[in-house]
């Protein structure tokens, strides 16, 4: 009967490298339900009612985990005011951190502008490119501290065409696609050419209209009293 | 059954261009459905005569069909036909439209064939021997020659198939109920693939054949239509005497048509010549110069202009790229390349390659563009983004996947897709994962037919009000006669809003007109 050796002490022990020191009873188990919930992490609440732990013992508890450089807490993207803790050795997953993007909880942009207008600049300085070329044009131009990887090349490409400064073709192979292999996909920029065209309906005020739902020919928002309308063709009485 | 907006338009544009009365007529119809004279009478609270005016005023003008209809007077009485009238919704429409049509038969066939269409357009429906009473009281000269040079551009037209002959004034619609009962099943089974309202079917009766609808007039045998040549074909040449009274019968049908047949514009073909126009300013915008010439002259070129698609063959295109500006200095591989770039499909037929594209392709970008940038003025750059990555995914979305591949935080993400979906411009479904604990997710999606249905309306609204502010100004412009700054400002003003609407109605016909 090999079960009552299996004590939670032995299971531990093949990992002999992230054996802790030996802990007070409390900060034992905290530590051991943290590290099980390995890259994901645990809310505090959880931990409470998970192990049935006192408000302050856990509370105590944790500061001499992270006191001791075993458990770190971790920026939650979807809940910023609950409290993560994961062990030391785990990184973040990509549902707590948000991923790559995400940097202490929040949306890199300064990273993400920067990393658009390098795309914008190389994809219009080669006319036509592929995600390779893109990426080995940036990679090469060694302007970026961080490395950063195709993947998130391609990311950003793909956010600009959805913005509609570059757009996403079939390389034909001949004129200008003369350097992509036909029918790879390439990348073009459309500075100049098409903009976010603006449309006839949103270029006059009803397009845009807060209160179009509340606007009849008799009513109190009509078109012969609106305001929008006036202030467009600077029609002032 | 047209929306609320559209009715409004409408009726707003009647009352422009005809006064109250006849818009009364016109909205209660509109309103209403098919309706009889009594029923408009009723329902208008205006007089006899005054109904009947009205009616008049609209069929004269192409915007209201007339039927009848069996109606038995009362219980085993004797049946009767009932005149029916029905408004012709698009045809209303189509009078904000008249300047682009004259523009278009301007640059197809000169200013004569213009100034004719602006006659029939300004009257509705008129006969050759009362668009030669309108020419000649305007000009001095010799009206026989006048005359002549009139058939010649009325001819023309006609072949262009600007202009038709008019619909047949009031076809009798027989029920089908009384109809033998032999081949009732038969008939019930083919009813399920082609039930028509009453209103279908009074528009098929009306509807005259392709060949009726644009044969010319005949002049004693100088030129004669499609339908008299085949009926020349069936004397034989012994014949002789029943030749001549034939040749005579011809001059007096010639005479009876210029006094007695009404032609009116071929709105059809004018949708036709604008839907063509805006594909092309498309592609030109997105493809350049070149592939506006190429997508033209593949249109023009096409044989066989089926629901959806045009197809012409190489040489055909060729010959028409050559005959546009520009056209000459390009090669036959550059205009490959282009058709290639347009995304037609080629296939080999009797030793001859042809290309053929699916117009609705260009058309659906065009309808794109025009909700895409309504998003962006209205949500902003962030929802522009979403808004593009759900047209293009065409399926549902997962909230935390719109905001990665969008670079939008999530929660700003969360708020602008509820933003949309409460606006009625997103579809939204929820679902509840299972796992360690419950979980939400939303799904999101762009619902095309229906938020088409909801931008085209926003349109007719949006025209309504331009329609609206015009005839505001008109009237401020009628008080302000005597200080001459304020009249210039609203006259600036008018011209504003009256090339706004043009720009609007081209987005109407968008979603409106132009779907096949």
């Amino acid at each position: 009967m090999s079960r009552p050796s299996m004590t939670p002490q032995k299971r531990a022990q093949p990992d002999s490298q992230s054996q802790p020191p030996a802990l007070p009873e409390n900060e034992r188990i905290l530590y051991e339900l943290i590290k099980s919930r390995k890259n994901m992490g645990i809310w505090t609440a959880d931990m409470k009612k998970e192990t049935g732990l006192q408000n302050i013992v856990v509370t105590k508890a944790l500061k001499s985990l992270q006191n001791k450089n075993l458990i770190k807490d971790v920026v939650n993207v979807h809940n910023k005011a609950r409290k993560i803790f994961m062990a030391v050795e785990f990184e973040p997953s990509k549902e707590v951190s948000g991923g790559s993007w995400y940097s202490e909880g929040s949306l890199d942009t300064e990273f993400i502008n920067i990393l658009r207008k390098m795309c914008l600049k190389h994809i219009e300085e080669l006319k036509v490119a592929t995600i390779e070329d893109i990426w080995k044009s940036i990679s090469a131009s060694g302007v970026l501290k961080v490395a950063c990887t195709m993947q998130q090349v391609l990311e950003i490409v793909r956010a600009l065409a959805l913005d509609k400064e570059i757009e996403e073709l079939k390389s034909t192979g001949v004129g200008e696609f003369s350097t992509v292999q036909t029918g790879k996909v390439c990348y073009r920029s459309l500075r100049g050419r098409e903009a976010p065209r603006v449309g006839h309906l949103s270029s006059i005020p009803c397009g845009v209209c807060p209160r179009i739902s509340e606007c009849t020919p008799d009513g109190v928002i009509s078109p012969k009293t609106c305001v929008y309308y006036n202030k467009w063709l600077k029609l002032e009485f | 059954m047209v929306s609320q907006d559209a009715l409004n338009l409408a009726v707003s544009l009647m009352t422009s261009h005809f006064g109250d009365l006849v818009a009364k007529v016109c909205g209660c119809l509109l309103q209403g459905g098919t309706l009889s004279l009594q029923e408009i009478v009723r329902c208008t609270e205006l007089s006899n005569s005054q109904v009947k005016n009205g009616l008049l005023v609209l069929i004269q003008h192409n915007c209201v069909q007339a039927f009848s209809v069996p109606k038995q007077a009362g219980a085993g009485g004797a049946t009767k036909s009932l005149t029916q009238y029905m408004a012709l919704f698009d045809n209303i429409l189509h009078r904000m439209r008249f300047t682009k049509f004259l523009a278009i038969v301007r640059d197809d066939l000169g200013p004569q064939c213009e100034t004719l269409l602006e006659g029939l357009l300004q009257h509705g429906r008129l006969t050759f021997d009362q668009l030669v009473v309108r020419a000649t009281s305007k000009q001095s000269e010799d009206s026989s020659s006048i005359r002549d040079v009139l058939r010649k551009n009325l001819e023309r037209l006609v072949h262009g198939q600007y202009v038709e002959r008019c619909p047949r004034p009031e076809p009798f619609i027989a029920p089908t109920s009384e109809e033998g009962t032999a081949s009732a099943r038969r008939r019930s089974a083919k009813s399920k693939e082609e039930t028509y309202s009453l209103e279908q079917q009074a528009m098929i009766a009306a509807a005259l054949s392709h060949a009726e609808r644009f044969s010319v007039i005949t002049d004693s045998g100088r030129e004669s239509s499609d339908v008299k040549d085949a009926d020349k074909q069936d004397v034989s040449v012994g014949d002789k005497r029943k030749f001549e009274v034939l040749e005579l019968d011809e001059e007096v049908q010639a005479a009876i048509t210029e006094t007695e047949v009404l032609w009116r514009a071929n709105f059809q073909k004018f949708v036709h010549c604008l839907e063509k126009k805006a594909c092309v300013a498309n592609v030109r915008s997105r493809l350049g110069l070149d592939a506006g010439v190429v997508l033209e002259a593949l249109v023009e070129s096409s044989d066989q202009e089926k629901d959806n698609f045009v197809k012409a063959s190489m040489d055909g295109i060729l010959e028409a790229v050559r005959g546009k500006p520009g056209g000459i200095s390009m090669t036959l591989e550059h205009i490959r390349i282009v058709l290639d770039q347009l995304g037609c499909s080629s296939s080999i037929e009797d030793n001859n390659v042809f290309y053929k594209m699916e117009v609705q392709c260009i058309i659906e970008s065009c309808q794109n563009d025009e909700v895409e940038s309504l998003v962006l003025s209205r949500y902003g750059k962030e929802a522009y983004r979403i808004f593009r990555l759900l047209i293009k995914k065409g399926s549902l979305v997962e909230t935390e996947q719109i905001s990665d591949i969008t670079f939008v935080e999530k929660k700003v993400a969360q708020g602008i897709l509820y933003k949309l979906w409460n606006d009625d411009y997103l579809y939204m479904q929820k679902v509840i994962s299972i796992g360690a604990g419950q979980l939400q997710h939303f799904l999101w999606k762009v619902e095309k037919h229906s938020l088409w249905e909801l931008v085209l309306n926003h349109m007719y609204h949006a025209a309504l009000n331009l329609n609206q502010k015009i005839a505001h100004i008109v009237e401020q412009e009628q008080e302000v006669l005597q200080a001459r700054e304020k009249r210039e400002q609203l006259r600036k003003s008018r011209m504003i809003l009256e090339l706004s609407l043009l720009k609007v109605d081209d987005a109407l016909m968008l979603f409106h007109d132009f779907k096949r």
